[in-house]
């Protein structure tokens, strides 16, 4: 695939890296020299000086014929405008963007031209709240423009759901459980998996059934 | 700036802008196509309003989206409008977003 990032910071620059090395062509945008020369150019690295925010850079990086653009500058106002531009001007059909201020977030939606929007600090909210809480249902991700999502539970000593086989868990059918992580090993699910106290269990879901998941993993109360 | 160089409203030039068949167009190239309005409608998506205008023409039809706009003067059931931009695919089949326009009649 191709993959325009704009932004050479940290970020952009591993992201690079990884993609690069899973074998998908990549464009690097910054408007700072010295970011750029940070980046070695390779076969599938390509870096280019410039403002991301002018069509013209992003034309001469290839926007047109991208499969995604990833918009991960420092600046929720640049991040913005490349989504809308890459969205608006060359009809990009994956637009992934960088919030770096949650306040900012609410404009990351498909007005702006954004398709999936990235915060830090909300993901580590949803680490942090898997971290310390058992029996509750913690979010940790979301896609399809927050429609489907990974779920994640620490069973709890109380839960309807111990001792209980997957397949006899009254899940709505639009959640799925896709693993279930116990003693820091990861198991496939299978109908006749029994779940044990202090499992994770990893639930995916669509649409609006947390309350479901939650009466079938935690209990009502 | 290049994000607002579209909001003006050209009046119709004296030659005929030719577009092309909608049922033809390509994704994701600049293109131009003209058609009569066949629907309007304001979309409240995230607070914010969308114009979303349905054109169409002898072979299909396409849509336009306008964010932050709930109308634009000149463009109204009925009227023939002409669009350049770039199209992608959407669930409501070919969508321009914030397109430049131009009226016809």
């Amino acid at each position: 695939m191709k993959i325009v990032i704009a932004g050479a910071g940290s970020v952009g620059r591993y992201m690079a890296k990884q993609l690069a090395a899973s074998g998908h062509s990549i464009v690097v945008i910054d408007n700072d020299a010295s970011a750029v020369s940070r980046l070695q150019n390779t076969d599938t690295i390509t870096s280019l000086q410039g403002d991301a925010c002018e069509v013209d850079v992003l034309t001469a990086a290839g926007a047109a014929d991208a499969d995604v653009v990833a918009a991960v500058t420092g600046d929720d106002e640049d991040n913005l405008v490349i989504s809308l531009l890459s969205k608006q001007e060359f009809g990009v059909p994956r637009v992934v963007a960088r919030v770096n201020n949650p306040n900012n977030e609410w404009m990351y939606n498909e007005m702006w031209g954004v398709d999936v929007s990235v915060s830090t600090p909300h993901l580590l909210t949803g680490l942090v709240e898997e971290a310390v809480t058992e029996g509750s249902l913690v979010r940790l991700m979301a896609f399809d423009h927050g429609k489907s999502g990974l779920n994640e539970v620490t069973l709890a000593d109380g839960s309807p759901a111990i001792n209980q086989t997957i397949g006899s868990l009254q899940l709505p059918r639009e959640a799925t459980v896709v693993a279930v992580i116990r003693d820091g090993h990861v198991v496939a699910p299978a109908l006749d998996t029994v779940l044990h106290a202090h499992d994770e269990v990893m639930v995916l879901s669509s649409g609006d059934c947390e309350n479901a998941i939650r009466t079938a993993l935690i209990g009502t109360n | 700036m290049a994000l607002f160089r579209r909001k003006k409203a050209e009046t119709a030039p004296q030659e005929v802008v030719h577009g092309i068949p909608m049922a033809d167009v390509p994704l994701r190239t600049p293109v131009t196509v003209c058609g009569k309005v066949t629907r309007m409608r304001t979309r409240p998506a995230h607070g914010v309003p969308a114009l979303v205008v349905t054109l169409r023409d002898e072979t299909g039809f396409v849509t336009a989206i306008w964010t932050g706009r709930r109308s634009i003067g000149g463009i109204a059931l009925g009227r023939t409008i002409c669009l350049a931009g770039v199209c992608t695919k959407a669930s409501d089949g070919a969508t321009f977003m914030n397109p430049e326009y131009t009226l016809i009649k």
